[in-house]
């Protein structure tokens, strides 16, 4: 049986990514509107990049890595015309005031913010963030991103420290 | 749960929560990639138009004005819009060169941005640069041919150098100013990459 054409290849990245798509999307894109369009381009592009793929690195890796890029690409296109400052984890982390950790607010505000936050930040904290909540470990993380081992580390130490402090101070549990 | 971590609560909440379900068959992707490649083909349409433009109205003075120097600054104007053109070509060509996923998602995010920093850094080069000779001769050949008294065309003449000094200057400052801040990115990025 010979090599998945690239109809086939789309087909199953589609079938296995689909859902995590929409929440990368939804990370990177607040207005309805713009987020479907980003979705769609987002498949383009993945459907374009299996006329490439050679299996040189798993098919997540590569789902996530075009998705990822063609995001960032069209983050840099909506900044040129004249959309907001991104701010680092660092940044997220030194302004953290009592805010948001006031209250154990339901699931669906939780994600709400959640998302809200994911939005404000830079790219790459914005890839790690979400790589992390889709339960990747550090090793695909690395992967994905091109990032150290030890960034990873330090980031998700980071990412830990946040999620802790903005959404479940307070709560039962934390 | 017991075991289960806050943080791993959320994860599973961000995996869990309710999606659009929004899919594409191929037929879509086909019709998108369509789309695609007509917003690219206007895009380009809409370079040309613009050098097309500089070309006729170039070209038409080239007609009208008996002045050899601003005829002469006309032909050079005109060769500096084509190179103009050439190069906003090339660079979109460049652009849209698709990768996939063989690169990660730093090398990707610093190579848009040193391609956006050199297109601004050499913005002198290849998009400011080629249309100043032609400029230059055409103010000059306007000004010689205008029936005042020499004083007069002195004057004229160095306001409109002046004038469009100034505006070539504010473009190259804009750009300069652009590309330090693309640098900075760019900095960023090399210090966490593998």
């Amino acid at each position: 049986m010979g090599e998945p054409s690239q109809d086939e290849r789309y087909r199953e990245a589609a079938a296995g990514y689909g859902p995590a798509l929409e929440r990368l999307a939804r990370a990177y894109e607040f207005d309805a509107d713009r987020r479907r369009d980003l979705l769609q381009e987002i498949h383009l592009a993945l459907w374009r990049s299996f006329a490439l793929f050679d299996g040189r690195c798993s098919l997540r890796t590569w789902v996530y890595r075009v998705a990822h890029n063609t995001a960032v690409s069209y983050g840099i296109g909506r900044r040129r015309s004249g959309d907001g400052n991104l701010v680092s984890l660092e940044d997220v982390e030194r302004t953290l005031g009592t805010r948001d950790g006031d209250e154990a607010a339901g699931r669906r505000e939780a994600l709400a913010r959640l998302t809200e936050l994911i939005q404000t930040l830079k790219p790459l904290d914005r890839q790690v963030i979400l790589s992390y909540l889709e339960g990747m470990d550090a090793a695909s993380i690395g992967e994905i991103t091109g990032l150290a081992a030890g960034n990873v580390a330090t980031k998700i130490h980071r990412i830990k420290a946040l999620l802790a402090k903005r959404f479940n101070e307070g709560a039962p549990n934390a | 749960m017991p075991d289960e971590t806050p943080q791993d609560e959320l994860s599973k909440a961000w995996q869990n929560q309710p999606g659009e379900n929004m899919t594409m068959s191929l037929e879509d992707i086909r019709r998108k990639a369509g789309k695609f490649q007509r917003r690219i083909w206007w895009r380009n349409a809409r370079e040309y138009a613009a050098v097309a433009v500089v070309v006729a109205v170039f070209g038409l003075y080239l007609a009208w004005f008996p002045s050899p120097v601003a005829r002469a600054g006309s032909v050079l104007i005109i060769t500096g819009a084509l190179y103009v053109a050439y190069q906003l070509h090339r660079r979109a060509a460049s652009q849209s060169a698709p990768t996939g996923g063989l690169e990660h998602c730093l090398g990707f995010h610093r190579r848009e941005l040193e391609r956006q920093r050199d297109a601004l850094t050499n913005v002198w080069n290849w998009y400011l640069g080629p249309l100043v000779p032609g400029l230059a001769l055409f103010i000059v050949g306007m000004v010689i041919a205008e029936p005042i008294p020499v004083p007069y065309r002195v004057l004229s003449g160095m306001v409109m150098f002046a004038v469009a000094g100034a505006v070539f200057w504010l473009v190259a400052k804009l750009n300069r100013y652009g590309a330090r801040k693309l640098q900075m990115e760019i900095d960023e990025l090399k210090a966490l990459e593998k």
